[in-house]
């Protein structure tokens, strides 16, 4: 057997060239790097002092010194360096396959005359370079970083921005404006008192603060326009000037409704109030005081005379009835006098413009109760005469308005199914078919009419009820009342 | 016998041969080294070339250089496979009974010439199969052996000559080489000129006899490969598919199938066979690339798009060998590449 010796030290010596030819690739690549990082101590050459250059030079070495160990430290496999070894010094796979098949236990008797031949051709090989040199990229570079390094370590330090804000308070304080005069006087005499408080910029507990100090929110625009507060926040002066419309809109209180008076409060209202309470549970004509009906008789046909003349008509007309005893008649007088009163008001409220609704739509409504008509100007056309009115919605296209939606209901619970039972009218009750059956009502008919003849009046008085609607309603109230 | 003899003994036979063929043939230095390599490699080799270019005359040359027998087919349409691997006859025996005796048809020889074998249909170049593979023939039910060495050298003409069948996939993978061979140099032409209208006054001697072949086809198997040139060699037969991820462009575009695993073991045979001549024990790298182009290239099946393009198999062999040794030292270091 051949002892291949020779063959290990031809592959250990490409070993070693190849550890050196990596020793200065990494190295080139690790001083590159490292003087790239050596740029910044000699930046901050003023923080770092005179110990910069030296901290620079350093890591330059480091880092050489460190691609130079990472080369080092790679691992060189025999069989690649053995393949290397062949493939540069023309061995023809010579070396590779003698040292792989050498240790193999199924070679072949030719393996030992590879061995020798391998042998007998590195011998005849000159001593030669089997590695070459490669440069890595960084290598071109490197002259780049050290000589910014040198320039860096010979020139004066570098003047670096402090990581500061500027202070605007002291410069706020000598280009303060004409209006903040005062202020700036007063926090002078601030400072120079020996006041414990510290005096800082105002925190948003400190806004707060003087906000709440102020009357109401009514009187936030001033806040606004504090100038004492506007000098200490630069950006509401900007707001101030670049103006808000929210802020405007505060100034513009004349073009908005008063809301706080109280348009509903009228006589008519108090009179509608007082039927309330007169009529209230449920009491029937002979059960209300004679007394209360006679003083709000009186106070209608009073009214009347100054705003209804048909009012008071009415109202009188009650007065003698309640003189006969007829108290049944005198509230239905009461109630004419008051739908009287009621007309009136709204009129007197059309023509203020007071009646809600769009505004154009009010004028038109007052246009439609006056004699004053302009033809030919569309505002001042009779919208009942071919168009209905909504109210708050203006003019419709039915003569009649648009149709008040209907309930979702079917046939069953809008009807009822029966026969009258005998007996007092005010109290009939009715033998009832169908779903109603089961549940019969208990609710006396007369009593019953009289609530919802209420709720009607009130519904109406609210302006629940289209303008247009109201005759009708009332008739059908009107109808009911007669049977 | 001493190992360094029996190498010996190997590179100067190889050498004999090569001298005495090199005697008739001028030029065509690629193709004798084939058909001499696959003759010690234990395979078949395909001859393609133009009528006329010295193909017959080669293995004729060759043949008269071995002590082995040699037979001839021309290959034609009309012919059958009964033709080549014989049939049975019925005989008359000295008693006057009757009786089927197997009459050995032309498979049945050493060296086999299979001249033009694309002239002949499909069915009849399939009937080579059996006795290219196994080195056998079955006719009849009965299975003969051919006689050792066998050795098949088939001639063709390109396919686009007319009247000639493509050989089919199946056969063309049983030929271990496939040489090209192609109009000669000027030089060369007159040198053809010379030899051969005078008359002819070469002798070819016999160098090699079959057992001596047998043995020296037992050496090249002895001979070792590394482990890294193997993976060469595995690499470029996977470069051929189309499929293959690293495959090359050309290869993915033009390839409809790649190498089979023959086409590898062909590489490594005839690297083997190339490394003994040279008096090397071991296969190298370079071996490889000069058994890839005769290995692969009728290995590989165009598309459609190869076809219409004219691609060359041979340009797409050495684009995967290229491929195959940047893949095979991608992963390494720069220095160890």
């Amino acid at each position: 057997m051949v002892d291949p010796t020779r063959l290990d030290r031809l592959v250990r010596g490409v070993a070693r060239q190849v550890r050196r030819r990596r020793l200065e690739f990494y190295g080139l690549k690790g001083a590159f790097y490292g003087a790239v990082a050596a740029v910044v101590p000699l930046l901050a050459k003023g923080l770092v002092g005179p110990a910069a250059a030296a901290v620079a030079v350093a890591l330059v070495a480091l880092g050489a010194a460190a691609g130079a160990l990472w080369g080092l430290a790679l691992a060189t496999p025999r069989a690649d360096v053995a393949r290397v070894a062949d493939r540069a010094l023309g061995l023809e796979d010579r070396v590779a396959t003698a040292f792989e098949w050498a240790a193999r236990p199924d070679r072949t008797p030719l393996v030992d005359l590879l061995v020798a031949d391998a042998i007998a051709h590195v011998e005849r090989l000159a001593s030669s370079q089997a590695v070459r040199r490669v440069l890595p990229g960084e290598a071109r570079l490197l002259p780049l970083p050290l000589l910014v390094v040198l320039v860096l370590a010979v020139a004066p330090a570098v003047r670096l921005p402090v990581n500061r804000l500027p202070d605007f308070s002291a410069h706020s304080d000598v280009e303060g404006s004409p209006d903040r005069t005062g202020k700036l006087e007063e926090s002078e005499q601030t400072l120079a008192k020996p006041d414990p408080i510290k005096v800082g910029p105002l925190s948003e507990r400190d806004l707060e603060r003087a906000s709440a100090s102020l009357v109401s929110a009514g009187d936030r625009p001033a806040l606004f326009k504090d100038t004492a507060l506007g000098g200490q926040r630069p950006d509401f002066n900007s707001f101030l000037k670049k103006g808000d419309e929210r802020l405007k809109l505060l100034e513009q209180i004349d073009a908005l409704p008063d809301l706080r008076s109280d348009f509903t409060q009228s006589d008519y209202k108090m009179m509608l109030e007082q039927t309330k309470a007169l009529t209230a549970e449920g009491l029937r004509p002979d059960q209300v005081p004679p007394q209360k009906l006679r003083e709000l008789l009186e106070e209608m046909e009073q009214k009347g005379r100054k705003e209804a003349p048909q009012a008071a008509q009415n109202a009188s007309q009650g007065l003698r009835a309640l003189d006969r005893g007829d108290q049944a008649k005198a509230l239905d007088a009461m109630n004419r006098s008051l739908n009287t009163l009621r007309r009136a008001e709204e009129e007197r409220k059309g023509a203020l413009n007071l009646s809600g609704g769009k505004q154009g739509e009010t004028g038109r409504r007052s246009s439609d109760s006056g004699d004053s008509k302009e033809p030919g100007n569309p505002e001042q056309e009779d919208p009942g005469g071919s168009k209905g009115l909504e109210p708050g919605k203006g003019p419709s296209d039915h003569p009649q308005g648009e149709a008040t939606p209907r309930l979702a209901a079917t046939p069953r619970d809008s009807s009822l199914e029966g026969d009258p039972r005998s007996g007092k009218k005010d109290s009939i009750e009715t033998n009832t078919y169908g779903r109603a059956a089961r549940v019969p009502s208990r609710l006396p008919v007369g009593s019953a009419f009289e609530q919802y003849q209420r709720m009607m009046e009130e519904a109406i008085a609210r302006e629940q009820v289209p303008r247009d609607y109201q005759p009708q309603v009332k008739d059908y109230f009107r109808a009911l009342s007669e049977k | 016998m001493a190992q360094d003899a029996r190498v010996q003994e190997f590179v100067k036979s190889f050498q004999s041969l090569h001298s005495e063929v090199q005697k008739v043939i001028v030029g065509h230095d690629d193709v004798i080294l084939s058909v001499l390599i696959g003759l010690f490699a234990g395979g078949h080799v395909l001859l393609e070339g133009a009528p006329g270019l010295g193909k017959t005359l080669l293995v004729r040359t060759l043949a008269e250089g071995l002590e082995l027998s040699f037979s001839r087919i021309q290959f034609t349409p009309d012919l059958m496979p009964a033709d080549i691997v014989g049939t049975n006859i019925i005989v008359e025996d000295t008693n006057g009974r009757k009786r089927f005796e197997f009459q050995q048809g032309p498979i049945f020889g050493h060296i086999l010439l299979a001249d033009e074998i694309n002239r002949a249909t499909p069915k009849t170049q399939s009937a080579l199969l059996e006795g290219m593979q196994e080195g056998s023939v079955t006719v009849g039910g009965a299975t003969r052996p051919l006689p050792a060495p066998f050795f098949v050298l088939a001639t063709q003409n390109p396919i686009e000559m007319e009247g000639t069948y493509p050989l089919p996939e199946a056969q063309l993978d049983r030929f271990i080489f496939k040489a090209r061979v192609r109009y000669p140099a000027i030089e060369e032409l007159n040198a053809i000129i010379e030899r051969t209208t005078r008359p002819r006054e070469v002798e070819v001697r016999r160098v090699l006899s079959g057992p001596v072949v047998l043995r020296l086809r037992e050496l090249v198997r002895e001979v070792p490969i590394v482990s890294h040139v193997r993976d060469l060699v595995s690499l470029i037969v996977m470069t051929t598919h189309p499929g293959f991820e690293h495959a090359p462009e050309i290869t993915k575009r033009f390839v409809r199938y790649g190498s089979s695993p023959r086409g590898a073991q062909a590489m490594v045979l005839g690297a083997k066979v190339l490394a003994l001549s040279q008096g090397r024990y071991n296969v190298s790298a370079e071996d490889i690339r000069a058994m890839a182009a005769p290995a692969l290239r009728h290995r590989i099946i165009l598309n459609f798009e190869g076809e219409a393009e004219g691609v060359d198999s041979d340009t797409i062999v050495a684009r995967a060998v290229e491929s195959s040794e940047r893949l095979a030292v991608r992963e390494k270091e720069v220095f160890l590449r």
